[in-house]
């Protein structure tokens, strides 16, 4: 018996290392890219070298083009281990002769490109594109009348200008195009804060209902009139408590006292099965989703919540895992 | 608290001589506990996907802009129970932020620092958008993207760039557009780039963005659907037999591009570098000419670099230059001249 006890703990502390070592683990794809990346660095070290660099750049040149070789023979002798090695060796030696290079530039060669990327505004234009992007996304989802007609105009407008290399008319295009999403900004910001507040009464009576369940689930643990007497009185202060502010507040008493009292043992079963419900949710208003699978795992989130409710943790947990099984299988066949 | 487990530590302290072993009963009076351990480990290593599944990243995926700022995009798995979640953002200053619950959302959330703490309110996934000028540093030509990543990511270079320098190896690489495309393990890395100088004109970089591509698909679309249906019915019509002329010409032309030799093109040159002599294997293989943006893609080079390329080859004699429906069309020459 004991034997087997030994077996089991070494396996299991086996199946604990592993899994710890799974993440860290970076397995290439295609070790090809590595020869890829390692050459295209290589070219554009070779097209800077000229027969006036020093003899030391030459020198590291040469370094580096032996690493390439080097990595391109281990990936024909299918060495991953070598290759990895090889590339990062390579790599190190490109870099380092970049510097060099870089520090032996002359001044107006060096301002050159800089000068380029401070004049053109393509790259505020990009990241203010996206975040209007967002906006938009986020202004559909609050059902709002924003118009964002005149902005994308003016995206067109400082685009043109910029591809006819009008830079300062674009400075002035990307000024404008910032006011207006100042103002669509306070919009959305006014719209989200009114539907906050609907949210987050929404989320303390269900809270409200989960800590209902954990206040029966100690009374019948046995756990102290004192302990019991504190979650009634915070249940309380949560259901009078209305602005989002005071309920965050409550809420977090709430955890505190949990957390005093060890009673979050359960409070991670009901997270999970909140986040798989909504993931069921999204998942059933798929159209490609089989809806005999998406029944199936309704009806095993039904049986997860009785289970619940009956503080029959154990059973619900082994169900719950069954219902990660079903709605994966749904996620696989609908890639 | 616990006597049982103190009694085995003090057995061994007290033993007489003092030296560091292990009492036989001391090992027999922990098995009984083993099976205590064994169920301990059990519950470990159940638990432990759901520990990891709160506050743990979904997605990751990182952009570097021309001008050394990058735009971060992180999706968070958070506990539903919680009202609030607080994260640390990748970098102090912090421009275009933005986070959603899952329903798309604006959530409230108030930055300290680089700590975000976000009122997410039952929400179980969480995507947060922002742009970040402390990723990126610059030394002369040299831009050098540091990052400590908690999760594994995705990165997309700056378009005309040149990786020179990496400490981090990528787990994959593809080209999107003229854009490199990384994804990287969690962890460290140092990437050190160069911007080539840019031979397309800026409103050609636009139409690689995300811009609204509505008004474009509306006046492409007829275009393509037209240009479809043309080749169509060109095809049916070459399909029928054509006259023996035609036929006989499209015979030569096939069989006079099946006759190119990468053999007698390298002894020929023997000078040509291994790189270039892949490009006209490549060539040889797809009939004796290729466009150059199908090269790019095939070797995942850069344009500058490719067009170097190119532009060696052609001045070897090996290759000539075609502009064919505004693309460079490399073809390779018929004969070869032999070298002075």
């Amino acid at each position: 018996m004991k034997k087997i006890s030994i077996f089991g703990l070494l396996i299991l502390i086996a199946t604990v290392t592993i899994i710890g070592m799974i993440n860290p683990v970076a397995a290439q794809d295609d070790p090809a890219i590595l020869l890829k990346i390692a050459q295209n660095a290589q070219e554009q070290i070779r097209n800077n070298i000229t027969d006036d660099s020093s003899d030391k750049i030459k020198e590291l040149f040469k370094d580096g083009s032996s690493q390439v070789d080097a990595l391109k023979e281990a990936l024909q002798n299918n060495n991953s281990e070598s290759a990895k090695s090889h590339f990062l060796s390579a790599m190190r030696i490109f870099k380092e002769i970049s510097q060099i290079l870089t520090q032996d530039e002359p001044a107006s060669a060096e301002m050159a490109p800089a000068r380029v990327t401070i004049d053109d505004p393509t790259s505020d234009l990009l990241k203010l594109y996206r975040y209007t992007h967002n906006l938009k996304t986020i202004s559909e989802a609050h059902h709002t009348q924003i118009d964002f007609t005149k902005l994308y105009d003016l995206f067109g407008v400082a685009r043109e200008q910029i591809a006819s290399k009008q830079f300062d008319d674009a400075q002035q295009t990307i000024r404008q195009i910032n006011q207006i999403i100042d103002d669509i900004e306070k919009q959305l910001r006014d719209k989200a804060a009114q539907q906050e507040s609907e949210r987050a009464k929404k989320y303390a009576q269900n809270y409200l209902e989960q800590l209902d369940r954990l206040i029966e689930s100690a009374k019948s643990q046995g756990v102290s009139d004192d302990i019991i007497k504190r979650l009634e009185d915070a249940r309380e202060r949560l259901s009078s408590a209305s602005s989002p502010e005071d309920i965050i507040k409550e809420v977090r008493k709430i955890i505190s006292i949990k957390d005093q009292f060890e009673l979050t043992k359960n409070d991670r079963l009901e997270s999970r099965i909140m986040q798989v419900e909504k993931t069921l949710q999204r998942l059933s208003q798929m159209e490609k989703a089989d809806p005999q699978m998406i029944q199936d795992a309704k009806e095993t989130l039904l049986k997860i919540k009785r289970l619940v409710q009956a503080s029959e943790f154990e059973q619900a947990n082994d169900l719950l895992r069954n219902l990660a099984d079903q709605l994966n299988t749904i996620t696989k066949s609908l890639s | 608290m616990n006597p049982e487990i103190v009694s085995i530590h003090r057995e061994e302290y007290l033993r007489e001589d003092g030296m560091l072993f292990v009492r036989t009963d001391g090992i027999l009076e922990t098995m009984v506990k083993a099976p205590l351990i064994m169920v301990g480990l059990i519950v470990a290593v159940i638990v432990m996907p759901i520990q990891t599944s709160f506050g743990s990243t979904r997605t990751l995926e990182l952009t570097i802009y021309s001008d050394g700022s990058t735009h971060i995009s992180h999706q968070i798995d958070i506990d539903p129970l919680n009202p609030d979640f607080e994260t640390t953002l990748f970098g102090p200053s912090i421009d275009n932020f933005v986070v959603v619950g899952e329903t798309g959302f604006l959530l409230s959330s108030e930055i300290s620092g680089n700590v975000v703490s976000i009122d997410t309110f039952g929400s179980s996934s969480i995507t947060i958008d922002y742009d970040t000028h402390d990723l990126v540093s610059k030394e002369g030509r040299v831009w050098t993207f540091s990052f400590n990543s908690p999760s594994d990511y995705t990165l997309l270079m700056p378009e005309n760039s040149v990786i020179v320098g990496m400490n981090a190896l990528p787990n994959n690489m593809e080209l999107i557009d003229e854009q490199t495309r990384l994804e990287l393990s969690s962890g460290p890395a140092e990437i050190n780039y160069i911007l080539g100088v840019s031979t397309i004109p800026p409103n050609n970089t636009t139409t690689e963005t995300p811009f609204d591509y509505m008004p474009v698909a509306i006046i492409a679309g007829p275009i393509i659907a037209a240009i479809t249906g043309i080749t169509l019915i060109l095809k049916k019509r070459q399909s029928k037999p054509l006259p023996q002329t035609i036929q006989n010409e499209a015979i030569v032309d096939k069989k006079e591009n099946k006759t190119i030799d990468t053999e007698t093109i390298f002894n020929l040159r023997p000078e040509m570098r291994d790189d270039d002599k892949e490009i006209i294997k490549f060539i040889s293989e797809n009939g004796g000419q290729v466009f150059e943006s199908d090269l790019r893609k095939k070797f995942l080079q850069p344009r500058t670099t490719m067009w170097r390329a190119v532009k060696r080859l052609e001045r070897l004699g090996v290759v000539e230059i075609i502009k064919k429906d505004l693309q460079n069309m490399v073809k390779l020459k018929e004969e070869l001249e032999e070298e002075e």
